[in-house]
């Protein structure tokens, strides 16, 4: 399948998850990974899988390289209702009144221009004992493998 | 073809981000972070709270560097002792001074040299092990923060927090007992500008809503037409009347500093206000002003002689970045940006000469710690951690030397 990893990201976590995530799919997908700052709001493809990384920032915001692509989206307002995409959060609950909104806020973006969400929205907490590739890789591999009945194998 | 060498003093943050991005563009480069103590990443280590785990994990990132990048720590060097700048300008192509700023900045007013006035760097230092701090001091029952910035929130948030509160930090045995036992029983936390004005971030006062054993009294937090403003003082305000237990913590907004009053030592501290003059009573100040540098590079000099300063270019194949060119303001992301556009900068400017030496004038001082020997010391630390503690660091250098030195034992 083609995959597209895009990560909106503010100190690099969600940036080098999103390339760990890469390096454990591409061995049996086409796997391209982005900055959601060079993500144009139309720049989305309906035969690809859209697997999105994102932290959240400062009071519940999105992170600074999210920011531009949310802007551009609400104004151009695309049609994505070809569009299939997972989301994986990176959150602290330190913070726990704004845990995750990042990802919360980009998933229902996109879903309001109708993109279709695949599997659950996982987040994983800084503050808490695991690591973030280890919930991120058996979630990556189980929403591809979904994502595959949907779009098609062979995409 | 020769691949460029770089050096960067300071194995915090900004240097850390630095590297990662020289290398993300160029692989192939020679880059080498210099350290005075014998363990890398700086603030994110004795700056971060020990309480913000979550802030301290872009440290995965960091080890990348020099697990997977191919970059080389050298720990435990100090400029002018081990090495010179002039060696080090001689023996590479690129020479970046990504130190930091770690004096704390002194409060210059009547008084400011009283016994009983203590920087934030330096209690947060001991609080954080770091291997120079000076010891903890007594407090006293009323201490009273000047300062109203994110680090003058952590040393507030610590100072009022449960000892159960501190679960899963890294806070040493020595902080933890301080914390617990210093007899604090009243926390006024002061800043010159108006609530709305403050340079702390909303979620630093919000999380103050968590504390489990204070009466928070918020005064004069006034009002703005402004959202972000606002905002601001809503989550200041929201404070107001959180009451969880006895120590009881005072919001002061608008008052500037004037005098520090005492005789033999701090007994109160008198401020100006919209209102006029007002002596608040204490029994000792602790200053969250800001940091300065501590003369060990001559800052100054570097960036008032700079070939242009915003950039971070000193002089040719000279480069500043994070705190040390900015000054100290700014989180770790805002540094990242800033790291970030220096190694475009680099980049654009490096000339690799063949015959520059490198790494190879660092690798055989007696000094020297490395990668490897870090990671004995964070394994030590990480394998020693009580139960209700993440990691047990290691407070004297003589220690982490011993541990960074120590064969790696056959099983």
């Amino acid at each position: 399948m083609k995959i597209t990893i895009l990560y909106g990201t503010e100190t690099g976590n969600a940036e080098m998850l999103a390339e760990d995530i890469q390096a454990e799919l591409e061995g049996d997908h086409e796997v391209d990974c982005l900055n959601l700052s060079d993500m144009g709001a139309g720049d989305f493809d309906p035969s690809r899988f859209y697997l999105l990384v994102c932290s959240t920032y400062g009071d519940g915001e999105l992170p600074a390289s999210a920011q531009p692509f949310a802007e551009a989206v609400e104004a151009e307002k695309p049609d994505l209702s070809a569009i299939k995409f997972a989301i994986f959060g990176l959150g602290d609950s330190e913070y726990d009144e704004t845990f995750n909104f990042g990802p919360k806020t980009l998933a229902e973006l996109l879903q309001a221009q109708g993109a279709t969400q695949v599997g659950e929205r996982i987040a994983h907490d800084a503050s808490g004992p695991d690591m973030a590739e280890d919930l991120a890789f058996p979630w990556a591999e189980a929403v591809v493998a979904e994502a595959a009945e949907l779009i098609g194998e062979d995409a | 073809m020769t691949a460029g060498k770089i050096a960067i003093v300071g194995a915090g943050p900004s240097g850390c981000f630095l590297a990662q991005s020289l290398l993300k563009a160029a692989p192939e480069l020679e880059v080498d972070l210099i350290d005075r103590l014998p363990v890398p990443y700086g603030l994110v280590r004795y700056g971060v709270a020990a309480d913000h785990q979550g802030t301290k994990g872009v440290a995965r990132q960091f080890a990348r560097i020099f697990e997977r990048q191919g970059a080389q720590f050298h720990g435990n060097i100090t400029l002018g002792q081990e090495v010179t700048l002039e060696a080090l300008q001689t023996a590479y192509d690129a020479v970046v001074l990504a130190a930091g700023l770690m004096q704390d900045r002194a409060l210059e007013i009547p008084g400011g040299d009283l016994p009983g006035i203590h920087g934030a760097g330096a209690i947060t230092r001991a609080l954080y092990d770091h291997p120079d701090a000076t010891p903890l001091p007594d407090l006293g029952p009323r201490p009273l923060i000047v300062g109203n910035g994110n680090v003058a929130i952590d040393l507030l948030r610590l100072l009022a927090k449960q000892p159960e509160e501190l679960e899963g930090s890294d806070l040493g045995p020595v902080a933890t007992g301080w914390l617990r036992q210093n007899g604090v029983e009243e926390i006024t936390i002061t800043g010159r500008s108006p609530a709305a004005q403050a340079k702390f971030d909303t979620v630093m006062i919000k999380e103050l809503s968590k504390l489990s054993g204070v009466t928070i009294h918020v005064e004069g937090a006034g009002s703005s037409e402004d959202a972000a403003e606002a905002k601001k003082i809503e989550a200041v305000l929201a404070l107001h009347g959180h009451a969880t237990g006895p120590r009881r913590v005072t919001f002061r907004f608008g008052l500037t500093p004037l005098a520090v009053e005492g005789d033999e030592r701090v007994t109160a501290m008198r401020f100006q206000t919209t209102a006029g003059e007002e002596t608040l009573p204490c029994t000792s100040v602790l200053t969250a002003i800001g940091f300065c540098a501590d003369g060990v590079l001559p800052r100054d000099t570097l960036l008032a002689g700079a070939q242009d300063a915003e950039a971070g270019v000193l002089a040719p194949g000279l480069y500043a970045t994070g705190w040390f060119r900015r000054g100290p303001r700014g989180t770790i992301p805002e540094n990242r940006a800033d790291a970030q556009a220096l190694a475009t900068r680099i980049l654009a400017e490096l000339t690799p000469d063949p015959d520059k030496p490198g790494r190879v004038i660092l690798s055989d001082l007696d000094a020297r710690v490395d990668y490897s020997g870090w990671t004995r010391i964070d394994a030590h630390e990480i394998a020693t951690a009580p139960d209700d503690r993440c990691r047990a660091k290691i407070a004297s250098r003589e220690e982490m030397l011993r541990l960074a030195r120590e064969e790696e034992k056959t099983k």
